[in-house]
C-alpha cells in the first residue's frame, strides 16, 4: 500500500514538473492598475493555459518611468511594456521591436487599416523620417469631452451648453447653487493640455499638430485666441477658484462622482467609474447622473471643439520579448483579442482596433454614450505630443497665463522657442 | 639578515594586510555604490544623445545650457528659501516643544512625544494629499473651519506662483518639526542634572537658564540638525513632486524635481546629469563650510574648556 502511494506521488510530481517545463512566462510592466489587468490576464491564461503572465504594476510617475529607464540601461526590460505614443515610445524605440511583419502575419496585410486613423498617426509619431515601424500596438483609445452632472443641471433648470454664454450662465448658476462649476485640476499639466487642445482645434482643426511639427508658429492668431480663451475660463468663473492648486485625480474625480461638481473636462474613460466596486454614488451608478458635450465655441471661434483624442495606452514588444514567442501571443490578445474584450467589458475606455464593443451588463444610457464616442473617434484630432520638451513648455505657458504671470503672446513665444530648439531650427 | 630579524618584519606585513582586509568591504561598497555612480553621472554630464543612437561628446554644453536657464535660478532661489526658513523654524519650534514636553509634562509626556512625532512617520503621499485638500478653497478642509468665522478662501496658495514655495515650506515644517523635537529631547535627556542644579543655585531661572545653559548644552543636537537640514533641503523631492509638480510655471521647482524632469520626463540625461553634478558641488561646498565653521567652534570650545 505504502509503495503504491509512493509511486502515485512520484508520478504526480513528475507530471507537474513536466507541466512546468512546458509552461512559458510572459513578463509585463505597466501603470494600468492591478485590478484592471487581472481580468484580461485571467481571460488570456484561460485561453492559453501553458502561458503564465507575470504582471508588475507601477504608479506612472515617478515609479514607472524611472523603472523603465533603469531597466533599459541594464538591458533588463520585461517582454511587454505599457507605453503612451509619442515621446515615451520614442525614448525606448531602440529597445522595442517593430511589429509590422508579425502583425501582418497575425491579422493580415491590411491589419493597420483596422486601427482608427488618429491612433495610426500617433503610433508613428516621432519616428525618424522613413521609419514606418509600429513600435507600440495600441490597446485603448479615448475621446476628450466635458462631462456634466445632468441631475444637477435638471435641478437648476440647465441644459448642456451650446454657446459660451450658456457655459458662463451654467457656471454662475452652479456656483450660486453651491456647486463647483467646472472642476479643473490645473496643477496637472495633462488636464490643462487637454482643455487647450479642445480650444485650439476650434480655431483650426489640427493646428497644434502643425505647430509642434514646426509648420505653423505657436504665435499664430488661432493659437493666441485659444490661449486667451483659456485665460477666460479662469476669469469668467467657469473653472473653480484656486484651480491652479487642484489635481484632477483623486480630488476632482471624487468630487465629480459625489455630485459636488457641475462639469469637468475628462474623456471617455470616465465611464469606467460605473464599473468600480460598490458602493457607487447615484450619479455614477450606470452613469445615470452624467452625460457629455464638447466645448462650445469660445470668443473668437464659430464652432465647438471637434473630438480630440487618440491612444489611451498601447503596449510595446521589447527586444527581450521578441525572443519569447508567447510575449507576442499575449500582446495580440491584450490589444485585439480576449484581453481587450475584458477591458472593454469594464468600460475601461474605447478600443483602438475596429470591431469591438463592450459586452455584459451595460445600461442603455451607457450604450448610447459609448456609441456617440465611437462615432466621433474616427474623426478625432490628435491629443499627443511627439516631443516632451514642447509639451513641457506648453504646460508652463498655460500655467503662467492662468496665473496672470504671462500674456498669451509671450507664453506662446516661449513654446515656439522650445519647439525651435527641439526641432533644431 | 638573520631569520629572527625577518620574522617580525613578515608578521608586521601580515598585520598590515589584515588591516587592509578589514577596510576592503567598506572600500568596495564605497566604490560600487558611491564613487562609480558619481563618476558615471559626471561622465554623462559631458555627453549628448547622438543622431543615430548612442552618445557623442558635448563638452560643457549642458552646464552652459543649465546656467543660462532661468528655471535653474528659480530653483536656486527656492532652495535658498527652503533652507533658511525650514532649518531654523524647525529647530526653534522643535526645541520649544522638546523643552515644554520634557520640563512641564509628566503623565502626558509619552502622548505629546508621539503626537508631535507622528507626521515624521506618516507617508509623504498621505501628507501631500491631505495638505492639498487643506489648501483647497471653497471645498477644502481649512475652508470648512474658516467659514464658521466668516472667512472664505478664494485661492489655493499652492496654485499661486508667488506663494507656492512658501506653502510647500509650511508643509515641510509641519512634517519634520517632530524630528527636531526628538533630537532635542535626546539632548535634554543627556544633560547632566548637576549642571542644571548648579545653574539654578547660581540664580539662573527661566529664560536665562534656557539661553545661557540649556541652549549651549544642546549645541551637538543643533549642529546635527543643521547638517541634516542642509542634506534634507538638497534632497527635497516628494512633497513638491506630489503637491505641485514644481509648478505653476516652475515657481516651486526644486533641485529634485528639476533633475527628475530633465532626466525622466524630457529624456535629457545629459542635462539631468549636469544638474546632479552642480548639486553635488553645492553639497560639497556646504559640507566644507560646515566642517570649517562648526568644527572650529567645537575645537575652540574644547580649547577653552581645557
Amino acid at each position: 500500500m505504502f509503495r503504491k502511494q509512493m509511486l502515485a506521488t512520484l508520478a504526480a510530481l513528475m507530471t507537474s514538473t513536466a507541466a512546468t517545463a512546458d509552461e512559458t512566462e510572459v513578463t509585463v510592466w505597466s501603470w494600468f492598475v492591478q485590478s484592471t489587468m487581472e481580468k484580461p490576464i485571467a481571460a488570456f491564461e484561460e485561453k492559453y493555459p501553458d502561458i503564465k503572465v507575470k504582471y508588475t504594476y507601477y504608479n506612472y510617475s515617478p515609479e514607472y518611468i524611472t523603472a523603465l529607464k533603469a531597466a533599459a540601461a541594464s538591458d533588463s526590460l520585461p517582454d511587454v511594456i505599457g507605453l503612451q505614443p509619442g515621446s515615451l515610445t520614442q525614448q525606448y524605440r531602440e529597445h522595442l521591436t517593430s511589429v509590422n511583419d508579425m502583425a501582418a502575419a497575425e491579422w493580415g496585410a491590411d491589419w493597420a487599416d483596422n486601427i482608427f486613423p488618429v491612433n495610426r498617426r500617433q503610433v508613428l509619431m516621432g519616428n525618424p523620417e522613413g521609419d514606418e515601424g509600429y513600435y507600440i500596438v495600441p490597446q485603448e483609445s479615448q475621446v476628450l469631452c466635458i462631462w456634466y452632472n445632468r441631475k444637477i443641471f435638471d435641478t437648476l433648470g440647465l441644459s448642456a451648453p451650446q454657446t459660451y454664454d450658456d457655459l458662463k450662465a451654467a457656471a454662475t448658476a452652479l456656483t450660486e447653487g453651491g456647486y463647483i462649476p467646472m472642476f479643473q485640476g490645473a496643477a496637472d499639466g495633462w488636464q490643462n493640455e487637454n482643455v487647450f487642445l479642445m480650444l485650439a482645434n476650434q480655431f483650426s482643426a489640427g493646428i497644434t499638430d502643425k505647430a509642434q511639427a514646426g509648420e505653423v508658429p505657436w504665435t499664430s492668431p488661432g493659437l493666441v485666441s485659444a490661449m486667451n480663451a483659456w485665460k477666460g475660463l479662469f476669469d469668467d468663473g467657469i473653472f473653480q477658484q484656486g484651480a491652479l492648486g487642484a489635481h484632477a485625480y483623486p480630488t476632482g474625480a471624487q468630487l465629480l462622482a459625489q455630485g459636488k461638481v457641475g462639469m469637468m473636462a475628462l474623456g471617455s474613460w470616465w465611464m469606467q467609474e460605473s464599473k468600480f466596486p460598490p458602493p457607487l454614488s447615484e450619479y455614477v451608478e450606470n452613469m445615470d447622473g452624467f452625460d457629455f458635450f464638447y466645448m462650445p465655441p469660445v470668443p473668437g471661434s464659430t464652432q465647438p471643439s471637434p473630438p480630440v483624442g487618440g491612444i489611451d495606452i498601447g503596449y510595446g514588444l521589447t527586444k527581450n520579448g521578441a525572443e519569447n514567442e508567447s510575449a507576442w501571443t499575449f500582446l495580440t490578445e491584450l490589444t485585439n483579442g480576449v484581453g481587450l474584450q475584458q477591458a472593454l467589458n469594464d468600460l475601461n475606455d474605447l478600443p483602438a482596433f475596429k470591431g469591438h464593443e463592450p459586452q455584459g451588463e451595460v445600461s442603455d444610457h451607457v450604450k448610447q454614450m459609448y456609441a456617440r464616442f465611437m462615432e466621433d473617434l474616427p474623426n478625432a484630432e490628435n491629443q499627443r505630443f511627439a516631443i516632451p520638451a514642447i509639451a513641457e513648455a506648453l504646460d508652463n505657458a498655460l500655467a503662467g497665463v492662468a496665473a496672470g504671470e504671462l500674456n498669451a503672446e509671450d507664453a506662446l513665444a516661449s513654446v515656439q522657442a522650445a519647439t525651435d530648439k527641439a526641432l533644431g531650427q | 639578515m638573520s631569520e629572527t630579524a625577518q620574522l617580525p618584519r613578515r608578521s608586521h606585513s601580515v598585520a598590515r594586510l589584515t588591516n587592509f582586509a578589514f577596510v576592503l568591504p567598506a572600500v568596495v561598497l564605497f566604490v560600487v555604490f558611491i564613487a562609480y555612480p558619481i563618476l558615471w553621472v559626471a561622465q554623462n554630464s559631458l555627453l549628448s544623445a547622438g543622431s543615430e543612437g548612442g552618445t557623442r561628446y558635448a563638452g560643457l554644453t549642458h552646464y552652459i545650457d543649465i546656467l543660462s536657464n532661468p528655471t535653474f535660478w528659480t530653483v536656486v532661489r527656492n532652495m535658498f528659501l527652503w533652507g533658511v526658513i525650514t532649518i531654523p523654524v524647525q529647530m526653534v519650534i522643535g526645541g520649544v516643544l522638546a523643552y515644554c514636553i520634557e520640563r512641564h509634562t509628566r503623565a502626558w509626556r509619552g502622548f505629546f512625544r508621539t503626537a508631535f512625532f507622528l507626521p515624521v512617520v506618516t507617508s509623504v503621499s498621505v501628507v501631500s494629499l491631505v495638505w492639498v485638500q487643506i489648501y483647497a478653497p471653497y471645498y477644502g478642509i481649512a475652508q470648512e473651519y474658516l467659514k464658521h468665522i466668516g472667512i472664505t478662501l478664494t485661492y489655493s496658495p499652492i496654485g499661486d506662483p508667488k506663494t507656492a514655495i512658501y506653502a510647500l515650506i509650511i508643509v515641510n515644517i509641519w512634517q519634520w518639526t517632530g524630528f527636531s523635537m526628538l533630537m532635542y529631547i535626546a539632548g535634554i535627556a543627556n544633560m547632566p542634572p548637576e549642571v542644571l542644579d548648579a545653574a539654578r543655585v547660581d540664580g539662573a531661572r527661566g529664560w536665562r537658564l534656557a539661553v545661557h545653559v540649556i541652549i549651549p548644552m544642546l549645541a551637538p543636537s543643533t549642529k546635527s540638525l543643521l547638517m541634516l537640514g542642509v542634506i534634507g533641503t538638497l534632497q527635497t523631492f516628494p512633497i513638491v513632486h506630489l503637491m505641485t509638480g514644481g509648478g505653476p510655471n516652475c515657481a516651486s521647482e526644486v533641485f529634485g524635481t528639476f533633475i527628475f524632469k530633465q532626466s525622466f520626463i524630457l529624456g535629457d540625461t545629459g542635462s539631468g546629469a549636469a544638474l546632479s553634478v552642480l548639486v553635488l558641488m553645492i553639497a560639497l561646498v556646504l559640507s566644507v563650510l560646515q566642517i570649517v565653521f562648526l568644527g572650529t567652534q567645537q575645537s575652540s570650545a574644547k580649547g577653552r574648556s581645557a
